[in-house]
């Protein structure tokens, strides 16, 4: 079964479309890259897989439902700076919200849950930070403390909105690493950037999108100079040596 | 003498339970950031409990009624998109207490009991006070301790909680409408317009002492009961209105507790109350 299927989908608010003529079909294990300058629509594509923003046209199913009953099923990164910082939990609290939906708003913990979130921990590298409260750590230890409250829930589909936004060079690392490994067990993938390195990197598939979508498929076939400047417009401007930067409006 | 026949005695007795009240839900205002909210929660309450004494029927009904579709209306407000919540709530707040002045005004010989309804009248309280404040407490403590992860969940990640499925709006109305018979509760012990104060003083101070809920939110009760019985005291020490000697206790535990470790880790306050982030 597919993790994600889109045929033909429009997406927005209001009966207004954000996006729209997005052709999706994702593999479990795959790992697919949303790539589009700011305000071209990732974050809503992602937020409508979450069942969260309306399919307004177009067929989607998500690990096999209708995107809204799928509600809780997929695994949700968010941008960190959606977070309340000041909010006082610790990491081990933050990775143990991921259990919530198998232990329940009322019952404790079980063993088996306080292990999955040491072994969510161990695997993005900060089992020594878990009594820590999570405003104290940098922007890079809570994307992966959010990326371990991800795992913990043990999700067959990820999402991850720009989760290298504001992070440092050693836990975009660990991301990536860990990204890796959980695409190698089966889980899909979908996350967004706007950095082109990352995205040739780590995307088995890339979809370019701003508004519409402009291109899917394998990194080499996407993310090319001509595709670029269609998705991108003036944003895209071509450097001497052959490669295309990108201008963010 | 039966114990409970002192005023001083079933003053203390209400003090201590609307204080443990206040220091259980002020401390999910102070993280949600709700204070604001509250202080036009306390104002819409007012010409509730003037309209109900109009007509005769319980003030905590009139209370809950008005404050309830303040509550309601605040949340429909959060809930669109571009909407400036603070703007409307603060709109609330002076309407009102508008409101509940014209109320009055209509009303001849009607002062002594506005005063009461405004700042509270603690050596007043009757039994039947004692016996609702304390089933108030209960059923908040309850309310609270069954929606806890819920209501931290969405308060430390709102996206995520939506994300995973949570009706954020459904348990912002619970939260909500838990303040609110908080605040009506308190009326006779504190007024409608100082109950924001215990509310929110005791729980800003603990909130300076710890950054662990285990320990803010006993840390808040506290706070809360020790500013009910210090200005309880202080009140009866020095002939000062209980209300008032009440709401100023809580504000020096606040000052005294910022100043003790406040300074040194003012929370950077980034976030709108209640950001209805999209």
């Amino acid at each position: 079964m597919a993790a994600l299927r889109y045929a033909g989908v429009s997406v927005g608010y209001d009966r207004t479309p954000v996006l729209t003529h997005v052709d999706l079909e994702l593999e479990p294990g795959q790992r697919l890259i949303l790539v589009g300058p700011n305000g071209a629509g990732k974050s809503t594509l992602i937020k409508s897989v979450l069942g969260l923003v309306p399919v307004l046209a177009g067929s989607a199913t998500v690990l096999g439902r209708h995107p809204a009953a799928a509600r809780g099923r997929a695994g949700y990164v968010p941008q960190i700076d959606t977070l309340d910082a000041d909010f006082p939990v610790s990491v081990r609290q933050v990775v143990m919200m991921g259990r919530y939906r198998s232990i329940g708003w009322w019952r404790p913990a079980r063993a088996a849950d306080r292990r999955a979130v040491a072994e969510a921990l161990e695997l993005v590298g900060l089992a020594d930070r878990a009594a820590h409260r999570f405003g104290t750590l940098s922007g890079g230890q809570r994307q992966r403390v959010l990326l371990a409250r991800a795992i913990a829930a043990e999700p067959r589909l990820l999402l991850l909105d720009e989760p290298f936004n504001g992070v440092d060079a050693v836990s975009q690392e660990a991301i990536i690493r860990v990204l890796r490994e959980l695409a190698a067990a089966g889980t899909a993938l979908v996350l967004s950037t706007h950095d082109l390195t990352v995205a040739r990197e780590l995307a088995d598939l890339v979809c370019l999108i701003n508004g519409r979508q402009w291109a899917v498929g394998a990194p080499s076939a996407t993310l090319t100079a001509s595709r670029l400047r269609e998705a991108y417009g003036g944003h895209a401007v071509d450097l001497p040596d052959g490669s295309t930067m990108l201008v963010e409006p | 003498m039966n114990w409970w026949d002192d005023a001083l005695h079933r003053a203390t007795a209400e003090v201590v339970l609307a204080g443990a009240l206040a220091g259980l839900v002020g401390v999910q205002v102070v993280l949600r950031r709700l204070s604001f909210f509250t202080m036009a929660l306390t104002h819409a309450t007012f010409p509730g409990v003037v309209a109900a004494s109009i007509i005769g029927v319980n003030i905590l009904l009139g209370g809950v009624v008005a404050g309830g579709i303040v509550a309601l209306g605040v949340a429909a407000l959060t809930r669109r998109r571009g909407q400036d919540a603070s703007a409307a709530t603060g709109v609330l707040l002076s309407a009102g207490f508008a409101l509940g002045a014209a109320l009055v005004a209509t009303q001849s010989g009607f002062s002594r009991d506005l005063s009461s309804f405004l700042v509270g009248s603690i050596l007043t309280v009757g039994p039947q006070d004692l016996v609702t404040t304390a089933v108030a407490l209960a059923v908040v403590a309850i309310v609270l301790l069954v929606s806890a992860r819920p209501l931290h969940l969405i308060g430390f990640d709102r996206a995520g909680a939506e994300a995973a499925g949570v009706p954020a709006a459904r348990w912002d109305l619970v939260l909500l409408l838990t303040i609110e018979v908080v605040v009506v509760t308190m009326v006779p012990a504190v007024g409608t317009i100082l109950a924001v104060s215990l509310i929110v003083a005791p729980a800003a101070a603990a909130r300076l002492w710890s950054d662990r809920l285990l320990i803010i939110t006993p840390l808040s009760v506290a706070f809360a009961v020790g500013s009910g019985l210090a200005g309880l005291w202080i009140s009866s020490r020095w002939n000062v209105a209980a209300g008032a000697s009440i709401s100023l206790a809580a504000t020096a535990i606040l000052a005294v507790s910022y100043l003790a470790v406040g300074a040194r880790k003012l929370p950077a306050r980034r976030r709108p109350p209640l950001a209805a982030a999209t």
